[in-house]
């Protein structure tokens, strides 16, 4: 009875489905207005059609959309797909060779390559897309605070500092002045950043859980956050840098990484990686797929260029350098695999 | 009789409580408790869709158009953003669990309860599904990915393509099928024997007696039945992400009667609504598209609640 069902079901399907793409392509040709450079590369896009299948990281997830939605411009016919179950979840499709592209917020490691090799996804390629930085902030009033390392960071916002009421208090050496925090909640991507990159080494190191204290005040609007920030003369807070930049009365406090050096936030230092709140993010793709699927291939020469330069900062994250997108664009056109 | 049994102390009293007027603090005081209950359910429901109605009045009051006929989109300021997709993938699946779990649910109900002997197997069945019932939603996703998505029996995944709106719909037509049983088999029970009797009197067979007595009879109590089981379907979204429900974006946009989507990949309103709750970190105007997709799925519900009611009411006009 369930596979008669199910039968029935998948020939109506695929009557329909033929149907579908006959209408997808007559629609086609009147669309080509909206491109972006007028380039023989988005004229030849618009006449592409097909699937593209994405799945990995939910911080990248955002930019693959945001470039799917402009290059939906472009070549209407292309059906992009996006999914965000996780950088490591990702891999796992990708290397099965259910997506064609994954989304990472870190580079891939040695055990997910290994499983890809195996399954015969050899040919993969690595482009980095943008960066991912977070801004400590404080009031504009507070010039007491020069600078602030992981461990200080760790100790005025993680568990330890649970309870207390003054900077010197969570942080011995810090000015003996009050301290309020503002910062995301946990359904927030950045504050599973901030985690990550400032929390989580020092917290198993001192045997403490990796999170933040609960006496603070979360929210999910960084415009909140600001507000918070800007209330009061001693206050630390952290957004995406992206949104900090154009803050006003606030201040970016530099950050020491552990190397000694206090490096202020800026789009160069954290394009560059030299501000130590800073991750690159990456997408992988299957070489041999985008060579069977014009799709995939006209969208990620789509994604390195007009890509690389609207949706990485639309969506909050920090553009790459130009040199670094040309870096990546010189990958993706000589088909650079790695090994 | 009564006054050899009831002794002149006994009478005098109860004729005492019943001339007197004596207020009955206990039966009101129970009675305000009653009230108390009935009305801290109905503030709840109350905080919730005042909550619910002002938190998305900026997409359904402005663009409730743009909102109803919208795609998943990044960010919350998109025109095109909307829940479109998720109202496809939310009625075709309502659409399958009724075409599969209804008529398999209340074909095993009549068989359990009209034909199977009673003995210690069938009992032992019927505390089975029981249990099913009781079994975790993301169990049931676990079992369809498996079997569905994976094709790790029959190869199910070439009928079903793989990742689709088919294989959540079946997923959830197993999830219901148990509830449906078992309110079936509630309706079937509370039909009196006496209309068995009469209709094997007059000569009917077995399967004549089911058809013009027990089904007619029991039909507003499996509708009921079906009906919650429907709602808790179409709301369930723990099981829809294990069998690829897309969070991010869809690609396609297909017409609500288009059948042919089917078998691609497919979201969910319950999934909108998790994706965009989650979104609203990043982006804090997807809380209201959030609130919205909530809205619809009210709506969604509500509809398919008063057909269900309307087919009832009919139902029972035929009984009466």
């Amino acid at each position: 009875m369930l596979p008669a069902i199910c039968v029935s079901f998948l020939l109506l399907a695929s009557a329909c489905g033929s149907d579908n793409g006959d209408n997808e392509t007559s629609s086609s040709s009147g669309s080509s207005d909206a491109s972006n450079d007028g380039s023989n590369s988005n004229d030849e896009a618009a006449s592409v059609s097909g699937n593209v299948t994405i799945s990995g990281s939910s911080t990248v997830e955002p930019i693959s959309i945001r470039v799917a939605e402009l290059f939906e411009d472009v070549a209407p016919d292309v059906s992009v797909t996006v999914d965000g179950p996780g950088t490591g979840d990702g891999f796992k499709l990708f290397c099965e060779g259910e997506t064609d592209i994954s989304d990472a917020s870190r580079q891939i490691k040695d055990t997910e390559k290994a499983s890809c090799f195996e399954n015969g996804v050899d040919n993969i390629v690595e482009l980095k897309v943008g960066v991912d930085g977070i801004a400590v902030m404080t009031s504009a009033a507070n010039t007491a605070v020069e600078c602030l390392s992981f461990e200080q960071l760790f100790a005025l916002i993680g568990p330890a500092g649970e309870g207390t009421k003054t900077w010197g208090e969570a942080s011995p050496g810090l000015p003996d002045t009050p301290l309020d925090v503002f910062g995301p909640g946990e359904e927030s991507g950045t504050f599973d950043s901030f985690l990550e990159i400032v929390f989580e080494d020092l917290a198993e190191e001192q045997g403490l859980e990796a999170t933040t204290r609960t006496d603070y005040s979360p929210s999910g609007d960084d415009n909140v956050i600001l507000q918070g920030i800007q209330s009061s003369d001693t206050s630390l807070g952290w957004t995406g840098f992206a949104f900090a930049v154009n803050a006003q009365n606030v201040r970016l406090i530099p950050v020491d990484g552990g190397d000694g050096n206090c490096v202020e936030p800026t789009p160069d230092s954290i394009a560059s990686n030299q501000y130590p709140i800073s991750r690159d993010l990456w997408i992988y793709v299957n070489a041999d797929k985008a060579a069977a699927n014009p799709a995939v291939t006209a969208y990620i020469d789509f994604y390195v260029t007009e890509g690389l330069k609207q949706a990485v900062g639309e969506v909050g994250y920090v553009p790459l350098t130009d040199a670094a997108q040309a870096e990546t664009q010189g990958r993706w056109n000589a088909m650079e695999t790695i090994s | 009789m009564i006054s050899r049994l009831v002794d002149d102390r006994a009478r005098s009293a109860i004729a005492g409580s019943i001339r007197s007027r004596r207020v009955d603090v206990r039966g009101a005081l129970f009675r305000s408790l009653l009230q108390s209950a009935l009305v801290l359910t109905l503030l709840i429901l109350a905080v919730l869709l005042v909550s619910v109605f002002t938190d998305s009045w900026s997409q359904i009051s402005g663009r409730l158009g743009d909102f109803l006929s919208g795609t998943l989109r990044s960010r919350s300021s998109d025109g095109g953003l909307g829940v479109h997709q998720g109202i496809y993938g939310s009625l075709w699946i309502g659409v399958i669990v009724a075409v599969l779990a209804f008529p398999i649910g209340i074909g095993a109900a009549v068989y359990l309860e009209e034909y199977a002997p009673r003995n210690r197997f069938t009992s032992f069945i019927e505390v089975n599904i029981r249990n099913l019932a009781g079994v975790p939603s993301v169990v049931y996703g676990l079992l369809g990915l498996a079997i569905l998505v994976n094709g790790d029996i029959f190869g199910l995944d070439r009928l079903t393509g793989g990742r689709s709106t088919l294989s959540a719909g079946i997923t959830l037509a197993v999830l219901v099928l148990p509830i449906v049983i078992i309110t079936s088999g509630e309706a079937f029970r509370a039909v009196p024997n006496e209309l068995r009797e009469g209709a094997y009197g007059v000569g009917a067979t077995r399967w004549e007696m089911i058809r013009t007595q027990v089904l007619p009879y029991a039909a507003p109590g499996i509708l009921t039945g079906t009906l919650l089981s429907m709602a808790r379907a179409v709301g369930e979204a723990a099981p829809l992400i294990l069998v690829g429900a897309v969070t991010g974006r869809l690609g396609d946009n297909p017409a609500l009667l288009d059948l042919g989507a089917l078998a691609d990949r497919f979201t969910a309103l319950p999934i909108v609504i998790t994706s965009w709750t989650q979104q609203s970190g990043r982006d804090v105007g997807f809380a209201a598209a959030a609130a919205g997709a909530i809205v619809v799925l009210l709506v969604f519900v509500l509809i398919m609640n008063s057909a269900a009611i309307g087919l009832r009411n009919r139902f029972e006009k035929k009984r009466g």
